[in-house]
């Protein structure tokens, strides 16, 4: 495990900077941060656990590397009660049902039937199993919010990673031809396994500062005018400090940007704000905390605030 | 840049001790973490200051705690900033915002508390109370009990709220109904058969235990059932996989893994160390949105119990407490308020605390004697 003799730094850095600028080119604006990280897992090939807020771009992380990487993107989102038969794979019964009906006359041996109903022609590939079995080049497994799938897919999970490899009883272990690069998100609505978190490589996502958020409005909104994309992000940076029960990413920005922008409006005013509140709020509640802020006082600040 | 191989092995061996210093200020990364950091610095160089931090911070952490406490070891370990930025911080187990609590009295558990010797262990001589002296304290209004009424009561207590936990996992194991049928498993058992599925196999459902989420008031008014309570609350949390519990009296704080400890004599003592507010004023509709912007994420709606220890005495605005309430009650399945006070014979739930959360509350029950809180099965 010791350290190479030549140094690496110079083609390290040249990686770095190309994560940082192809990922702009695709429309994700990455900060050193997160291109380090991904870095190493292009080159450590470890799995990544990408946590944060909801809405700063989390899924979108792994989508965007994809298409860096040029290689396919697989998604398992995990959800509660997600089991092995809707992650990994499950045999196709309706067919293999039909199967034995046809071969009942045939004088096929019972192991013959047996084999033939259990061969990948009757296997229906799920996620993690595709993800394997990919042929070409190693493919991005995004493994969406495995906060919400329970402890025991966690441990699944867990022995996949270590070995990249699947075990069908009826068909043997399958090893992975390319080991994938996996991207695991989570919202930290439960704390994940220490085990699980060990292996990965560990990313935190903030809510970006003035200056990111306007990089990201101008990437992805280009042709918004500079002074309504400035005030859009002041007005949703200053919300952000107002303790809502959930403030608003930078999804909601990029929403309310858009919506601003559909209304034909050329300046934030609070007439504007409440027109677009709902791109903000997501409940009754946070919508009356806003209101009651005041929205010419939001209004003013937000157009106060300097880059 | 790094030419040769000395200086190499001289940046490896610094990035080793970051890795022990690191550790040793609480990050959670093992040797495995080091070993991976080794890798991770061989892959980037360590040319670039700022590029070897990112990708250290992306291997030796794996939470948010983690990635904050990651800043200040590098800041102290390589620009010596001075480690005494780091000394404040202290042991991580501390990190609950005790300074919060700071300036209030801390009434220490041992000394206001009943015997303390570790009776409440199970240490065989539980037989000691009688079938009616059992009768009589399990009745009997906790705050009006003698102390060496109180020790005997704890004894009867713990093995009863063992029992009761034990009944509580038998029950949902039994509980289980048939589920959908698992083609899988009966298509395996219908080969033998010629592919005629005769026996149907059944997917079970499969329960998850029950979450416990706890707040116990620990105000002035509380307190000549709060210690008794703590210790309920602990030995809930003994035989519950997964409880939270707070204390609360104008603040809110964590006391989950305080009361993880082995015995209860060190979970109290842990307790007593930490500055909670005890006998304070009460606020717990600030109480409850601290909980919800803090813990609100520790909440699912299919499995979740709320259970708020509290007499209604609010000292806050009625209309947060109803609010925060409101919150809690949406996204968990029940939410139970033990009321101490419903011991009273003519006690009436139309404080202003208590009847701005009886419309958010599934159920509400007394918890003045150990008879009361056994009660509480019946409603998990």
């Amino acid at each position: 495990m010791g350290m190479s003799p030549t140094p690496p730094s110079v083609a390290a850095n040249q990686g770095v900077d190309a994560i940082v600028s192809g990922f702009e080119l695709l429309g994700y604006v990455a900060d050193r941060s997160l291109a380090t990280a991904l870095y190493l897992v292009t080159r450590l090939r470890k799995p990544i656990l990408v946590e944060g807020h909801a809405g700063l771009g989390k899924t979108e992380v792994a989508k965007v590397l994809a298409s860096y990487l040029g290689t396919r993107l697989i998604r398992l989102q995990c959800y509660e009660g997600l089991d092995v038969s809707s992650a990994v794979y499950e045999w196709n019964y309706q067919k293999q049902l039909l199967a034995i009906k046809i071969g009942e006359g045939s004088d096929k041996s019972v192991e013959e039937k047996e084999k033939h109903i259990f061969s990948r022609e009757f296997l229906l590939e799920r996620p993690l199993l595709q993800s394997i079995l990919v042929e070409d080049a190693a493919p991005v497994l995004l493994i969406d919010e495995i906060d919400r799938a329970d402890e025991a897919f966690e441990a699944f999970l867990l022995e996949l990673l270590s070995d990249y490899q699947i075990t069908i009883p009826e068909m043997g272990t399958i090893h992975a031809k390319h080991v994938p690069y996996v991207v695991l998100t989570s919202n930290r609505s439960r704390e994940l396994g220490d085990a699980l978190k060990r292996r990965c490589l560990y990313q935190w996502i903030d809510y970006p500062n003035l200056e990111k958020e306007m990089k990201i409005v101008r990437t992805r909104l280009p042709h918004i005018e500079q002074e309504l994309a400035r005030q859009v992000v002041g007005y949703v940076q200053s919300v952000r400090g107002l303790n809502l029960s959930k403030p608003p990413g930078v999804a909601e920005t990029l929403d309310c940007a858009e919506a601003l922008l559909a209304l034909g409006k050329e300046r934030l005013d609070g007439a504007a704000i409440e027109e677009t509140l709902g791109c903000i709020s997501k409940s009754v509640e946070d919508g009356a905390k806003i209101r009651s802020a005041g929205l010419d006082k939001i209004v003013e600040e937000a157009v106060g605030r300097v880059l | 840049m790094i030419g040769s191989l000395e200086q190499l092995s001289d940046a490896a061996r610094s990035i080793v001790e970051f890795c022990r210093f690191a550790r040793e200020k609480g990050l959670s990364a093992g040797v495995q973490g080091t070993l991976g950091a080794l890798e991770a610095a061989a892959a980037i160089g360590v040319g670039r200051g700022e590029d070897l931090k990112f990708g250290l911070r992306s291997i030796l952490c794996s939470s948010k705690d983690d990635w904050d406490l990651f800043e200040e070891c590098f800041h102290t370990f390589w620009r010596g900033s001075g480690p005494e930025s780091l000394a404040n911080r202290g042991a991580r187990s501390k990190k609950e915002g005790s300074a919060a609590f700071g300036k209030r009295d801390s009434i220490s558990l041992m000394s206001t508390g009943s015997r303390d010797d570790g009776s409440f262990e199970e240490n065989g001589s539980l037989a000691v109370a009688g079938a009616s002296a059992r009768e009589r304290l399990s009745k009997a209004d906790v705050s009006t009990l003698s102390q060496s009424d109180m020790a005997m009561l704890e004894q009867i207590a713990l093995r009863l709220f063992k029992q009761m936990s034990r009944r509580l996992q038998r029950k949902r194991r039994i509980g289980c109904s048939l589920g959908q049928v698992d083609l899988r498993r009966t298509i395996r058992r219908s080969i033998s058969r010629g592919g005629e599925p005769l026996t149907l196999r059944y997917r079970e459902r499969k329960r998850r235990p029950h979450r416990l989420v706890t707040l116990l008031d620990i105000s002035g008014s509380m307190s000549a059932y709060s210690l008794f309570l703590v210790k309920f609350l602990y030995a809930l949390q003994k035989h519950f996989r997964q409880v939270d519990t707070f204390l609360f009296s104008t603040n809110l704080v964590e006391i989950t893994s305080l009361l993880r400890a082995q015995r209860l004599q060190d979970a109290m003592w842990a307790l007593s160390q930490q500055r909670a507010g005890w006998s304070g004023g009460t606020n717990i509709g600030g109480s409850l949105r601290e909980f919800n912007h803090l813990h609100g994420r520790k909440l699912r709606s299919s499995d979740t119990f709320f259970v708020i220890l509290s007499d209604g005495w609010d000292t806050g605005e009625a209309g947060v407490l109803s609010a925060e309430l409101r919150a809690v009650k949406r996204r968990v399945r029940r939410v139970i308020w033990l009321n101490p006070l419903l011991g009273l014979k003519d006690y009436q739930p139309i404080t202003c605390g208590m009847s701005a959360a009886l419309p958010h509350i599934d159920v509400l029950a007394p918890a003045h004697n150990l008879e009361s809180l056994l009660a509480l099965e019946r409603h998990l």
